[in-house]
């Protein structure tokens, strides 16, 4: 593939654009500063785009966000590379660093896309839908999801069967397969490093059975399902179709588990669980919803209330730690646990898991750096150089860290460190004019 | 080089020597079930249950290109059964 070489210059680069980067890069912006957001996936949002609502409060997530991200895509300061992924970055001066960066070609020109939809329509490919997370198929041809900003087609070439009637119908010829990858020289006087969490690969736990019994479901799928953008017309069994009615959750999936390298605890899944609880009893009204804990920590404002909420409206908790699950031949699924009151060990049959997976570190951020070490903590999130007096401040002079990249927290939390590296990076550039 | 706009996947493909096999495989995996679905269908509304042991297929597999199937359009669901347990499919004539 043929490159090109670009060369631009910002105040500052805001790798990752969830909701951590989108503030850091908004407060940039609004202070007057030239900001470049960088986000390896096909919209901005990061996850919190994708959920359905938002605890303890039970807003409507994308009500949150599509604002927030609006005013980041429209401000005059920010440029937002989307489908870009950042190769290394370096120092070169005291008040410069060089990052190389590469934009993967989506094969649509989004500023001539009218989201009209006709490619995804026309497109006779059918793949696994990540953006469902695999309940259901999408196009080559498709719009990534239906508040994604840029609200643009994209191609996806590994399965574009490049038959061209996408092209054909597209009214604004905005399709265009010449395109090929940009590689460009960013020069930046700071970065804010966002980069957000991964979710465990609960195949990494077979005694769950994830990916063998298909009524076994992480938390993020079930998100979908209650999201307004669902991928059913209701909640749903994938294993067949059937409305459950006796769901379980399963918490500490692959955290606070040292036998899977993630011995944390990750802050969000008792809250996000006892969410999807009270959702799910407002969506299936018959339905029984077993929550499986070792602890509750409702630890934050209206957290605890918001637990008693659940236990009110017939959210049944157990203290019991799942051992095994297993498979009957209808597709229900039996949880062996130790009742950990009591010491013994029970069984219970349910017609849905869902796994709260536990948060771990994105692959690859301590080597973005050449010349210089970024360091991480044991778990491998970035390290806070001072925690308590700068929060955001890293091992590099001039590189700042904002939201779940330090490690496990909230919305609210990411939200709030995303200011603190903006005030921190802000201060930083003002003293290094 | 320019390329009419409008028939640049054919640029890609003459560029690339033909269509990526794992691609046409794919397709041709999805046609396949698809075809076997409206075919099954065509007789009249049915379960993800009834249309996998009409079709021999298993249950989640019936799910997923159904509900695919749904959502490109080409599918409709109808009713709940009577426990209020299983929705039952139709082609969108």
């Amino acid at each position: 593939m043929e490159n090109t070489i670009k060369n631009i210059t910002y105040d500052a680069l805001v790798i990752g654009g969830g909701i951590a980067g989108g503030e850091a890069a908004l407060n940039l912006a609004v202070t007057g500063f030239k900001v470049l957001l960088v986000e390896k996936d096909l919209s901005v949002g990061g996850k919190m785009i994708m959920l359905s609502k938002v605890f303890p409060t039970l807003d409507c997530s994308a009500c949150i966000t599509t604002p927030k991200i609006s005013e980041i895509s429209r401000h005059p300061n920010i440029t937002i590379f989307t489908g870009t992924e950042v190769g290394n970055i370096r120092k070169v001066s005291d008040t410069e660093f060089v990052a190389k960066v590469t934009k993967k070609p989506r094969y649509v020109h989004v500023a001539d896309c009218t989201s009209c939809q006709l490619c995804e329509q026309a497109c006779p490919v059918s793949v696994s839908d990540e953006y469902q997370y695999g309940l259901v198929g999408r196009k080559a041809a498709f719009i990534p999801f239906s508040i994604a900003s840029p609200k643009a087609a994209a191609i996806d070439i590994d399965n574009c069967t490049l038959c061209g009637a996408c092209e054909k119908v597209c009214p604004t010829n905005c399709i265009d397969f010449t395109m090929v990858p940009e590689t460009m020289n960013l020069h930046v006087r700071t970065v804010i490093l966002a980069t957000g969490f991964d979710l465990i690969d609960p195949k990494k736990m077979p005694r769950y059975g994830y990916g063998t019994f298909k009524n076994v479901l992480t938390a993020m799928q079930m998100e979908r399902q209650l999201a307004p953008t669902r991928p059913f017309n209701t909640i749903l069994r994938p294993g067949d179709g059937k409305m459950p009615d006796k769901l379980a959750y399963v918490l500490c999936a692959g955290s606070r588990d040292a036998t899977v390298g993630n011995p944390i605890c990750s802050q969000i899944c008792c809250m996000y669980s006892i969410k999807q609880a009270q959702l799910l009893m407002g969506a299936l009204p018959m339905a029984d919803v077993t929550i499986y804990y070792i602890n509750i920590r409702s630890f934050g404002k209206g957290f605890e209330e918001f637990y008693q909420q659940a236990k009110g409206m017939g959210v049944n908790f157990v203290k019991g730690k799942i051992g095994r699950i297993t498979e009957k031949e209808n597709g229900n699924l039996t949880l062996r646990y130790e009742d950990i009151n009591t010491g013994k060990l029970m069984e219970a049959d349910h017609d849905m898991v869902v796994l709260s997976t536990g948060v771990v570190p994105p692959k690859g951020i301590d080597g973005l750096f050449e010349g210089e070490t970024l360091y991480m903590d044991q778990f491998n999130f970035v390290k806070q150089s001072d925690p308590l007096a700068n929060p955001s401040k890293t091992s590099i002079d001039g590189v700042f860290v904002a939201g779940t990249a330090t490690g496990p927290m909230d919305i609210p939390d990411s939200i709030l460190s995303a200011g603190s590296a903006s005030s921190e990076a802000i201060s930083y550039l003002i003293q290094h004019v | 080089m320019e390329v009419e706009k409008g028939k640049t996947a054919k640029y890609l493909r003459e560029k690339l020597g033909g269509i990526p096999e794992q691609a046409k495989e794919r397709l041709k995996e999805f046609n396949q079930q698809k075809k076997k679905i409206t075919e099954a269908l065509k007789d009249g509304e049915l379960t993800v249950k009834q249309l996998s042991e009409k079709l021999e297929m298993p249950s989640h597999e019936v799910m997923y290109n159904l509900s695919s199937l749904v959502k490109y359009g080409q599918v409709l669901v109808g009713d709940i059964d009577d426990m209020d347990e299983y929705f039952t499919y139709k082609l969108n004539k």
